[in-house]
């Protein structure tokens, strides 16, 4: 079954939530809002049409700033999207959080691939080469101090150190990539399956930080 | 060139993306929204460097059990030969890989239907300048590391050269290294002078690094969405007529060249089909 197929299907069985986002199915179409908006008055919403505006609705967050980490918790209330089939559902939920349902999808068919922590250092090159030498204890640290709900994402992660290495207990490592109060079973989690960007970015800074108080230690 | 739609197969664009500036991945949703328009691909994708998704989540979006990459990219370098491939486990032109085949062509960038593109945009931002009377640079970044990024620009510098457009000089020019846009002037023996930068994107370089290189602005301004730096043409300095254009990526015609660069796969490694 293709993508857009499966998502009206989990639709249809019950799913309304992923991230930031409430989805409600009505008439044939379906209606897309920020999940605080999810009570009020339609009538205050600004109305959007379209998969497209999906990518300006997520690109600032409220405080003018850039989300380019789509799994922060910065997502702009004040909006009601309509989309009118499965296919722009599924184009604007990979604006709002890319390839979040097909990592889901993926997930349930025992094909999702991981990528523990050691492996995506060890591939950087250029600059971020230097975030290989992070220690063990550092990168325990920087997952409690750059991921989680604490730290404005809310992804699952599924990652570990390496094959051997679980991640130490955390409100990060333990989040289950569903935001607020709502049934386990009506949401799309949202999944790291390696360490993004911009944790690698931190990794470097880092293990610099551990190499320099090393050299006057 | 007329572009044979490909319903069953899926185009993934790479893009570099920033985690500064959101305008700098405008382009490339733009390119996947005109051919999602033109109907050419049963789906079209983005994946990015900086951004999500990233290429190794590139897999989970698409449907297709055929994909064509195309790196948004002006030249073969870094990014397409070592990050790409290794992001995307791409092994040569053709890679079956997690129950997929992969295509993967060369970067939009190098392609001659470039050339044309180029053409337009500098007679776009400078309808009124005589080509005889005009200098025409093609910028691009620069850095001294790799060699083939100067390439694609010397090369289209060459081209356009050898097309008849009449520009009195076509020189190609570079932020990081000689020959340096911010000797423009001296560079240039017209009274006029066209300036395309030859990025993907409106990213930094294009609308606060060059324009102050080019002596237009006395320091780097704000995002280009809050800003209007293409929009005071021609600007009168050092003694000279100056046009400067946004980055050439920012074309709606650059989704042709992604469809190009498609079509040149296919006719060398298809051609059996
Ligand atoms: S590594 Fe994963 S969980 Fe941590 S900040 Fe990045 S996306 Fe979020």
């Amino acid at each position: 079954m293709k993508l857009a197929e499966r998502l009206s299907a989990a639709v249809a069985g019950g799913i309304r939530r992923i991230g930031q986002i409430a989805i409600r199915p009505q008439d044939g179409v379906y209606l897309l809002c920020h999940i605080d908006d999810e009570n009020s008055d339609a009538s205050l919403l600004e109305k959007f049409e379209g998969s497209a505006t999906a990518r300006d609705l997520s690109t600032w967050a409220e405080d003018g700033h850039y989300r380019f980490t789509k799994g922060e918790l910065s997502l702009k209330r004040g909006w009601l999207l309509q989309l009118s089939s499965s296919e722009e559902l599924r184009q604007a939920l990979d604006h709002f959080y890319p390839a979040a349902a097909g990592l889901w999808f993926a997930q349930h068919d025992g094909r999702l691939e991981i990528e523990h922590l050691r492996d995506k250092l060890n591939r950087q090159t250029g600059m971020y080469r230097f975030a290989r030498t992070l220690s063990d204890a550092g990168a325990q640290r920087l997952v409690s101090e750059v991921c989680g709900p604490g730290h404005c994402c809310v992804k699952k992660i599924l990652w570990q150190l390496d094959a051997n290495t679980p991640l130490e207990d955390s409100e990060a490592s333990r989040f289950d990539g569903v935001t607020g109060d709502i049934d386990r079973s009506q949401a799309i989690p949202l999944l790291c399956r390696e360490a993004c960007n911009h944790f690698v970015a931190e990794a470097r800074k880092a293990s610099k930080a551990e190499q320099d108080a090393k050299a006057t230690g | 060139m007329p572009f044979t739609p490909k319903p069953h197969a899926a185009l993934l664009i790479v893009g570099h993306g920033s985690t500064e500036n959101p305008d700098s991945s405008t382009p490339y949703f733009d390119h996947a929204d005109e051919i999602r328009r033109l109907g050419a691909f049963g789906e079209v994708h983005c994946c990015f460097w900086k951004e999500e998704p990233s290429m190794r989540e590139a897999e989970y979006l698409i449907d297709a059990d055929e994909v064509y990459v195309v790196p948004d990219f002006i030249s073969e370098g870094y990014f397409t030969q070592d990050v790409i491939p290794r992001e995307l486990q791409l092994e040569g032109p053709t890679t079956s890989r997690a129950g997929k085949t992969w295509h993967y062509t060369l970067p939009v960038g190098v392609h001659p239907s470039m050339t044309g593109l180029l053409l337009r945009r500098a007679r776009e931002v400078a309808p009124d300048a005589d080509p005889a009377q005009t200098t025409l640079f093609i910028v691009g970044h620069g850095t001294g590391l790799n060699q083939n990024s100067t390439k694609a620009i010397k090369d289209q510098a060459a081209l356009i050269k050898a097309s008849g457009a009449g520009y009195a000089e076509v020189l190609d020019a570079y932020m990081e290294e000689q020959p340096f846009i911010a000797e423009w002037a001296a560079l240039a023996t017209t009274p006029n002078v066209v300036v395309v930068p030859f990025f993907i994107a409106d990213g930094l370089h294009s609308y606060q690094d060059i324009p102050v290189l080019l002596g237009i602005e006395a320091e780097p301004g704000e995002a280009a969405s809050q800003r209007e730096v293409f929009r005071h043409n021609p600007h009168h300095v050092r003694g000279k007529t100056l046009y400067y254009s946004s980055a050439i990526g920012t074309e709606r015609h650059l989704a042709d060249v992604i469809l190009d660069q498609v079509a040149d796969f296919d006719a060398k490694y298809h051609e059996a089909r």
